[in-house]
């Protein structure tokens, strides 16, 4: 296992090297570089732009800027920002980081939390109003975009009842201790909840679904016919058979949650990874776009290999060596 | 910080979650923890902290870049919280004219090569520290120095008049004879030719020189002071104590502010999304909204009925143009970037005069005001914003919505439709059609496009709407107009520079940022004369000669003006003494109140 696991973390080395390349080659050919943007303010001149540009390399051939990107990365800096004079990669990414790291575990926890008692119950009794309610609720969790879903429950839990927040990481930074760790996290669910609609439905199909099938299986009705409880049955023979799928998605889940809860940030104003993620695009800052792309992809590829590592926990007769 | 420890918790369970029973049971089980604490959270609305009882909380839709440092900053909205904190020499009134601030009076020579001015005595920095006519200095050497741009900086245009900059800034001399401290209390600006924008030059806000003299320029901006709360340090009634990036932003008075210490304790600047804006204002979580981003037109209505409300209604300084591609640049010239006219290539589609005011005829601005801004902002005609002293609406040709008069404009001018399909051909019978481009981004923009198509091809002119690119590539677009660019109308907005109507960088034939590439040596010659001492130092004949410019560019019309954005504000009425100016809701606010 502990070979394996080496193996497959060397292997990562050149895929994140090729990474690097074609994100700086797809960010390059974009029309426009970071001052661009900014040029539309008509009181400052052109050769401004121009001494400035130079100053960051953009003038340079792309070979040597990329060198340039990378023998800094491979020594540990990330560089500065090209868009926001003076302000480094890694204070812009580390200050937002952290948000959505919370954000995405809260939003997991929902996910399995809700999915996985009640695609059990619905693969138990298919059919029945519960399973249905909850099919229904899957496929318009499915269906709703996740802004809009946010803006509903603005609309009704935080203007309408007032019961959270419905803006922002937190209503004070001043405060401190328990009160600040409370604060925080009520201003984290409702952009949980949010951020779990979608995952929540598909991992609830999936759950239902492979359970349906194992408990038709054979040896489930064996196992009935030995006489053992239900509950044993249930827990110890299906659930953990039907967990495979879960374990699966939740290799991609990880990139998922830290990069794809832009939508999410922005109608709760969340200041993480994802609305730096946009912008940075938008305002062609080379470095930042870069520095986030490496995360997300370590972070994927890491996943996967938690993933299939877990699947041998989960089902003993795969093995790795 | 317990805030990090949960988490990590909840990963070892995640990790194991689902392979033995009492684990999976464990996860059920502090799920419904969660809920539960998730409901008692919610009935225990933490909102709003007691830490400070005067407390007033702002917003903005756009976070600002996080560079606070006034000669280094990039935005608007880092230059909006930049009022709060720091200070210049002379500040603008209702009417836009300076007035006194930092110094307390000044004295023009006679040539009008130099400015005296005599400073507040007994202001204080953050700090505590004495603000001094060495910190004026400071602030203009650094701005001069030749590290000044190759760190950022970006405002040369008020340190590239003063006396002997480009030796100082060649690194030929040390010595700056710029702006020069008599003493501690009196300083002296000195300018290479007669100024006619003296004060506009000493607006600069000042920075301390006693936090940022160790610093080498090219650091600046990246330092703690430039960006760290506590670090930031200036003159003004308010005082950074936090920020998280991007979200949240507070300041607490300066009790030492020479104006007197403000009544209100701490001021909260948050960014909120700008569809929930509105609804934070009714429940009274934020109290003002103000320059730049306001509300937005579609929301005054809902607003204004409230009582605990006081909405502001004013212009904002930025317009929509409808640009037309006069001329375009030889290969040569753009792919040196060079701008020069006598090299340009007409645009024939679009050369005639007549065609250009058919085209304007023809497109019903009111309609567009009402509609788009409902009814807010305005149809204006003169490129100088109304507010200013050098508006001269007056003067202009007036353009009403006059579709008839634009067909008749067209035929005279012999575009006519020959073979019946309903649009016009050129006065040689070839087709006729007119490539219209635009930046995506701003919707108002994007909602303003398809109409004036519509509202073209009624009189029979054929637009070819392309596809909106983003921001950055429309404008590479615009600046690379040799001859296979086939532009011939586009869309932009321009904000207009609250301080001085010259309208030199936008609309003289060598600027870059005419688009139009519009050459009409009148008009340069007409901006150029305002801009000329000694008879330019008289305003009135400044504005005299705006007003003969304005009326030309309404006759040659290198763009149609559609229409001026208003600028839409408002705050709670529990604060009081609030003071709007045309270009800030912050003026004296150390005399806002809140009960």
């Amino acid at each position: 296992m502990a070979r394996y696991i080496i193996r497959r973390l060397l292997v990562f080395i050149p895929m994140l090297f090729l990474l690097t390349l074609i994100i700086f080659s797809l960010a390059k050919a974009a029309p426009g570089d970071p001052l661009t943007g900014k040029q539309l303010d008509p009181t400052v001149s052109k050769e401004v732009y121009e001494i400035q540009r130079e100053e960051l390399g953009l003038n340079d051939p792309l070979p040597t800027q990329y060198w340039n990107w990378l023998s800094s990365f491979t020594s540990g800096d990330f560089g500065q920002s090209m868009y926001y004079n003076g302000r480094s990669v890694e204070s812009l990414i580390s200050s937002r980081l952290l948000n959505t790291v919370y954000l995405g575990i809260l939003a997991y926890l929902i996910t399995l939390a809700v999915s996985i008692p009640l695609g059990i119950y619905s693969a138990r009794r298919p059919y029945s109003l519960l399973d249905n309610t909850a099919t229904t609720f899957g496929f318009v969790g499915l269906a709703i975009p996740n802004f809009f879903f946010g803006l509903i429950g603005i609309y009704i839990f935080s203007i309408h009842l007032g019961w959270f927040p419905s803006q922002s990481t937190m209503s004070d930074p001043l405060l401190t201790g328990i009160p600040a760790f409370m604060d925080r996290l009520h201003h984290m669910i409702l952009p949980a909840i949010t951020l779990a609609m979608a995952g929540t439905a598909t991992y609830m199909r999936y759950v239902r679904s492979e359970a349906l099938d194992i408990l038709g299986s054979e040896y489930i009705r064996m196992a009935k016919a030995k006489g053992m409880k239900e509950r044993t049955v249930l827990y110890k023979h299906t659930l953990r058979n039907a967990l495979i799928p879960i374990i699966t998605l939740s290799g991609y889940e990880f990139g998922i949650l830290l990069g794809g809860a832009v939508i999410t940030e922005q109608v709760f104003n969340y200041s993480g990874l994802g609305m730096l993620f946009i912008e940075s695009i938008v305002n062609r800052d080379y470095p930042v776009i870069m520095a986030i792309n490496l995360l997300l992809g370590a972070t994927i590829l890491l996943g996967n290999l938690l993933s299939d590592i877990l699947y041998s926990v989960a089902d003993p007769r795969i093995r790795y060596d | 910080m317990t805030i990090n420890k949960l988490p990590v918790i909840c990963m070892k369970m995640n990790n194991m979650g689902g392979i033995q029973l009492n684990t999976v049971r464990k996860c059920k089980w502090l799920s419904l923890l969660v809920v539960t604490s998730l409901l008692i959270l919610s009935a225990c609305n933490t909102g709003k902290s007691e830490l400070y009882e005067k407390t007033i909380t702002g917003a903005t839709d756009t976070a600002p870049g996080g560079l606070f440092n006034p000669i280094f900053y990039v935005d608007m909205y880092e230059e909006t919280i930049l009022e709060l904190t720091h200070e210049r020499l002379v500040k603008q009134n209702e009417k836009l004219e300076f007035e006194p601030n930092l110094a307390k009076s000044w004295t023009i020579n006679e040539d009008h090569t130099a400015v005296t001015f005599e400073l507040e005595e007994g202001v204080k920095w953050h700090d505590g520290e004495p603000f001094t006519a060495d910190d004026v200095v400071f602030t203009y050497e650094t701005m001069s120095d030749p590290d000044y741009v190759a760190a950022g900086g970006l405002r040369t245009l008020f340190v590239e008049p003063l006396l002997d900059y480009e030796e100082y800034n060649a690194g030929e001399t040390t010595d700056f004879k710029g702006v020069v401290a008599e003493d501690d209390y009196t300083v002296t600006f000195h300018f290479n030719e007669p100024s006619i924008t003296p004060l506009y030059m000493a607006s600069v806000p000042i920075i301390p020189k006693h936090v940022f003299e160790e610093i080498p320029i090219k650091d600046m901006p990246g330092a703690p002071a430039s960006q760290e709360a506590e670090s930031i340090i200036g003159t003004g009634p308010f005082k950074f104590v936090h920020i998280t990036d991007r979200e949240r932003y507070i300041f607490l008075r300066h009790e030492d502010y020479w104006q007197g210490t403000p009544d209100i304790e701490r001021i909260n600047y948050r960014v909120v999304e700008s569809s929930v804006m509105i609804g934070l204002i009714e429940k009274g979580e934020i109290d003002f909204v103000g320059r730049p981003s306001g509300i937005q037109a579609a929301d005054y209505s809902t607003l204004e009925p409230n009582e605990n409300l006081q909405m502001i209604e004013q212009l904002d300084f930025s317009y929509q143009v409808l640009g037309f591609k006069l001329n375009h640049r030889t290969d040569e010239d753009v792919k040196n970037s060079a701008i020069q006219p006598n090299n340009w290539v007409e645009n024939k589609k679009l050369a005639d005069p007549k065609v250009r005011q058919a085209i304007t005829y023809a497109l019903d601005r009111e309609g567009m005001v009402n509609g788009l801004l409902y009814g807010k902002g305005d149809v204006i005609n003169s490129p100088i914003a109304p507010q200013h002293w050098a508006s001269s609406e007056e003067r202009t040709n007036k353009y009403p919505f006059d579709p008839e008069k634009a067909k008749k404009l067209l035929d005279e001018a012999g575009f006519k439709d020959v073979d019946g399909d309903g649009f016009r051909e050129d006065p040689e019978g070839e087709p006729w059609v007119l490539n219209m481009k635009y930046p995506a981004g701003n919707q108002l923009r994007e909602r303003t496009a398809p109409l004036i198509k519509q509202q073209l091809e009624e009189v029979g002119v054929r637009i070819n709407l392309k596809q909106p690119k983003e921001m950055s590539a429309f404008l590479i677009d615009m600046e690379n107009d040799d001859k296979e660019d086939d532009t011939d109308l586009y869309l932009i907005g321009w904000g207009l520079e609250t301080a001085d109507p010259d309208p030199t960088e936008l609309w003289s034939s060598r600027t870059p940022w005419n688009y139009s590439r519009w050459n009409n040596a009148k008009s340069d010659e007409l901006i150029k004369q305002a801009l000329t001492a000694p008879k330019a130092l008289e305003q009135e004949y400044r504005a005299e000669t705006y007003a003969e410019w304005q009326q030309l560019y309404s006759e040659d019309l290198p763009a149609v003006l559609l229409y001026i954005e208003p600028a839409l504000w408002v705050y709670n009425k529990r604060i009081g003494g609030v003071h709007a100016l045309p270009h800030t809701l912050f003026d004296d606010i150390h005399k806002w109140t809140v009960d």
